[in-house]
């Protein structure tokens, strides 16, 4: 049954991948395409007073101008995620007022992007500046300047969760951990930039989009809101995505291209160039976390009490996530009784806020691997042995959660131990040793986490006290052809993670052909791929509803086959089975149908189907994990839906001089269920573990005080090169999901999650001789050199 | 606007053009030529996704104009790829799942191409150290690093065969 799913198949898509032969956004050329640019506020803070566009228009080659004012009259505002207490109008550009550096007022249509470009500075605004919003404690205050006057605060959501008896806890506890963190905002910055391209058919009064955005159900919803036209009249295509990651969204873009569209009558095209990319689309939060755990003598945690501030920066659009996500996996790993989690969503006139390659878990995990760690420190105990004492067992999942989530399967234990084995824990303790004696700082440094797959929507009820979107869910699509090949559609459109060989692999088990045998499609086109509100690639969610909705459709047409043979060769159903392109009959060798032949007979020879059965061999089917629920009475919920985990050690050497952090080794254990596809499911591992290990050495964008960006370039924003990160040393263990049709589970996400714990924890190792701290990241050469010479800033 | 009239060689076949004198080569070669292989990650020079040979040598095609390229010989990924399948660095990127969502590769195996032809044995920490000007968003550079030491190998093993 099983012949593909589990094969270390290489990439179907590499074929051309590889040879330049992708379409990516840009390669995509419409006829008669105009380019787009964007003028963008220098302020992060100020009124638009006065603009005038009038001699951009003139300029040669410019076909369409289109100022905030007339995106306004032409478009409804961007309905936001979580309703405010007062409407935020929030169009496609910036109307009176600007809210962080970047900012788009007014973009032009023109034969190039170069003209356009040209035209942007035939533009005038006057601006008057406002006091900028930067820090985001700051912007809490009552006296702090105000992003949205008529809201009366910066604060988009406040509240504070409690669950089990927290105080009982903190009052019992042998002792009490206070620390608090900072996380810096950093993204993943897929290497394609983030882009559209609209058309608009005047005849239909209908868009088409070409666009890389990675989730288009709910992309559609909004474009169709601020156009003010019916769904069915819009168009979504993603062509091959160069990565994603979570950043690539930002419906306003959509809209600005369909309102220049329409003025110019002709296919506009936009996309940033690397500048926009890292200034204006979408950061990680920033934030603080201020950190209690209470604890026994042993080191058993018995409670934990958080206050979390997420500066989202303009962010209307999907405010509250990072706040949510850190909620729902708070404890990690740990079987920690009591929790209270306080919650501040902040608006600050910084670029927008958003989703980033493991939404918020890699800072509840550095919160609380840092603290275990310090924790470790003060009771003088390993801080491996301190993890294995106060981890959820095996035998006790699945596992719920104080704040409701549930954990499935795995053995967090078994994880950490194989890791610890894997990085040989005790002869580098030993070699730890002999370094200090020689004078060297080397580092080891644990970090383990939960990965979560799959986001149900109903857990925004617990801010808006409503249910709007719930679940999670995928839809999917498969065809036998009329010449007996295969081609499958899914609603989630891939960004690098092979769904065309991986898909191609369920399905030709499903099928009994080859996945040679199956054409995936590229990627999403809302005129033909089956799609919900829900689909997307986002959430890690590929394993939990994707995975359901292709075998769903792949065994809807596989029954077919099967009632179309047993028809024609007189036998039962039961007997009938798929192999080697084959409908077979059990037991009698020799007797059988081509599914080609079968094709023939469902599209062609419909005569010669069973009686009742309809023509033609497709299969649509949509897939809602079974594990999400509304929230609880008691404000529980279970906000992400099945549970990987990963253990990582890290060995890291400072050198004494230039503070410089090298990573000498990172071995990573962890567990997704079973792996549908090995080869794919370590490059993942490899990929997200590296983009931790960037936001722990490197990644920062810095804001000055008057809420200028300092680090808008790749040589500010610096990214990690192969020459700064070593051979991830991967392994593995296979606990499955009950939960999901094949038992795998999310694997997108994991390194980013624990990697800059681990590296921060491996850090103060190596300077334990100094008594530093660390309570926020990059850790760069200079914060570790300025350490090294006053380790009193840092205790 | 200035127009430059240029003669060069493009993946083995002559090209005469007349350029707007701040058109990029990556443009040039992507808007005028259809060569949408090569791929623009940062226009600044620093991610490498542009990069292809000139003369043999690597290059950043953003931070070169094309009206400077009279008389050059410039290959791309296009050019790289035989007629009817991959190369042996393609080959191997495939078989050690070297690319994610592709973006970087064109300009990776230039860079490759590059180091093969210079060093038909690299370590892996030259290997490293080639591709350092390459950023890959996607693989964490553990596969690439592999594929280009398969390819290496299969390249020392066989007689005759380009990388």
């Amino acid at each position: 049954m099983s012949r593909w799913v589990g094969a270390p198949l290489p990439r179907k898509e590499d074929a051309r991948l590889t040879t330049g032969r992708g379409l990516y956004l840009d390669d995509v050329a419409r006829a008669g395409q105009l380019h787009a640019a964007m003028l963008r506020s220098p302020h992060a803070h100020a009124r638009v007073v006065a603009l005038d566009a009038s001699a951009a228009t003139r300029l040669p080659g410019v076909h369409a101008v289109l100022t905030g004012a007339e995106a306004a009259a032409a478009s409804r505002p961007i309905r936001p995620l979580i309703p405010t207490p007062v409407p935020l109008p929030d169009w496609c550009l910036a109307v009176d007022r600007v809210r962080y550096a970047g900012e788009p007022v007014a973009a032009v249509a023109a034969v190039d992007r170069a003209t356009a470009e040209d035209a942007l500075e035939r533009i005038r605004v006057e601006y008057e500046p406002l006091p900028p919003v930067v820090d985001p404690e700051a912007a809490l205050r009552p006296d702090s300047p105000l992003l949205y006057s008529e809201l009366g605060t910066n604060v988009l959501w406040h509240d504070v969760f409690a669950y089990g008896d927290v105080e009982g806890a903190f009052a019992g506890a042998d002792g009490v951990l206070r620390e608090r963190f900072a996380i810096q905002r950093y993204a993943s910055t897929p290497l394609e930039t983030f882009g559209a391209i609209a058309e608009y058919d005047a005849g239909l009064d209908a868009y088409t989009f070409w666009t890389n955005d990675q989730r288009p159900g709910l992309t559609l919803a909004i474009l169709a809101e601020s156009l003010g036209i019916p769904q069915a009249r819009l168009r979504l295509v993603t062509p091959d995505v160069g990565g994603a990651f979570g950043n690539k969204r930002r419906p306003a873009y959509l809209l600005v291209c369909a309102l220049l569209a329409r003025r110019a009558g002709r296919p506009v095209k936009y996309l940033e160039d690397r500048l926009e990319n890292l200034g204006a689309l979408m950061h990680a939060c920033n934030g603080v976390m201020d950190v209690e755990l209470a604890y026994r003598a042993d080191g058993t945690v018995v409670a934990l009490r958080v206050r979390d501030v997420a500066d989202e920066g303009k962010n209307l659009v999907s405010p509250t996530q990072h706040n949510l996500i850190k909620l729902g996996n708070i404890v990690n790993g740990y079987r920690i009784g009591a929790v209270a989690y306080e919650a501040y969503s902040v608006l600050t006139t910084k670029c927008p806020s958003g989703a980033n390659r493991g939404i918020g878990k890699p800072f509840m995990c550095f919160a609380v691997e840092r603290a275990m760690a310090l924790l470790a420190r003060r009771l003088a105990m390993d801080p491996a042995e301190l993890r294995l004492r106060n981890y959820v067992r095996a035998e006790e999942m699945p596992y719920t959660t104080p704040p409701g989530a549930q954990y499935d399967s795995g053995d967090y234990p078994a994880t950490l131990r194989r890791a610890l084995e894997r990085f040989d824990y005790a002869g580098w303790r030993a070699a730890q040793a002999r370094a200090r004696a020689e004078g060297r700082l080397l580092g080891i440094g644990i970090a383990t986490s939960v990965e979560p797959a799959g986001t149900n929507l109903a857990s925004y009820e617990l801010i808006t006290g409503r249910r709007a979107a719930s679940g999670s869910a995928e839809a999917a699509m498969v065809r036998v052809e009329p010449d007996g090949r295969v081609r499958a559609a899914l609603g989630d459109p891939a960004s690098g993670q092979g769904y065309e060989t991986v898909v191609a692999q369920i399905v030709a088990d499903e099928l009994g052909l080859t996945p040679a045998d199956v054409d995936v499609e590229r990627g999403f086109d809302s005129s033909t791929t089956p799609w919900l509100y829900l689909s997307g690639n986002y959430s890690n969610k590929f394993s939990v509803t994707d995975v359901g909705a292709v075998l769903g459709a792949a065994r809807a047409v596989r029954d077919k086959l099967r009632r179309i043979a047993a028809h024609r060769l007189e036998v039962s159903v039961d007997d009938v089975e798929l192999a080697e392109a084959e409908a077979r009959v059990r037991g009698v060798p020799g007797r059988g149908l081509a599914i080609r032949e079968l094709a023939r007979t469902a599209y062609a020879d419909v005569l010669g189907l069973p009686p009742g059965e309809p023509p033609g061999l497709e299969a649509r089917h949509a897939h809602q994990n079974p594990l999400a629920r509304p929230v609880g009475a008691d404000r529980t919920v279970r906000s992400q839906l099945v549970f990987s985990n990963a253990a990582h050690c890290c060995l890291v050497e400072i050198d004494r001089r230039t503070g410089a952090v090298r990573l000498l080794r990172h071995v990573v254990v962890h567990d997704c269920g079973r792996e549908l596809n090995p080869l794919i499911v370590e490059g993942m591992v490899h990929g997200s573990t590296v983009h931790g290990l960037g936001a722990a050495l490197l990644e920062e964008f810095r804001y000055d005080e008057s809420g200028q960006l300092l680090t808008a370039t790749f040589m500010d924003y610096l990214k990690p090169t192969a020459l700064d990160v070593p051979d991830i040393e991967v392994d593995r263990l296979e606990h499955p999901s009950p939960f999901t049709p094949l038992g795998a589970k999310g694997v997108g996400e994991g390194g980013s999650i624990p990697a800059p714990a681990a590296v921060a924890n491996a850090v103060e190792d190596a300077l334990a001789e100094l008594g530093v701290t660390v309570r926020s990241l990059p850790l760069t050469p200079e914060r570790v050199w300025r350490w090294l010479q006053n380790p009193e800033e840092a205790r | 606007m200035n127009e430059v009239a240029v003669r060069l060689r493009v993946n083995g076949r002559d090209v005469r053009a007349s350029v707007a004198a701040r058109r990029s080569l990556a443009d040039f070669l992507r808007d005028d030529l259809g060569l949408t292989g090569t791929h623009v990650g940062c226009e600044h020079g620093v991610c490498g996704a542009c990069t292809v040979l000139v003369d043999g040598r690597t290059v950043r095609s953003c931070l070169l104009l094309a009206a400077q390229l009279e008389g050059a010989e410039v290959t791309t990924v296009e050019g790289l790829t035989p007629a009817g399948g991959l190369s042996v660095l393609q080959a191997a990127f495939q078989e050690c799942h070297a690319l994610q969502c592709g973006f970087c590769t064109a300009g990776m195996l230039a860079t490759a191409h590059e180091l093969l032809a210079e060093n038909p044995a690299p370590t892996r920490a030259d290997i490293r150290d080639a591709i350092a000007g390459n950023l890959c968003m996607c693989t964490g550079y553990v596969n690439i690093v592999r594929a280009i030491e398969l390819a290496a190998r299969r390249l020392r093993e066989s007689t005759a065969g380009r990388p």
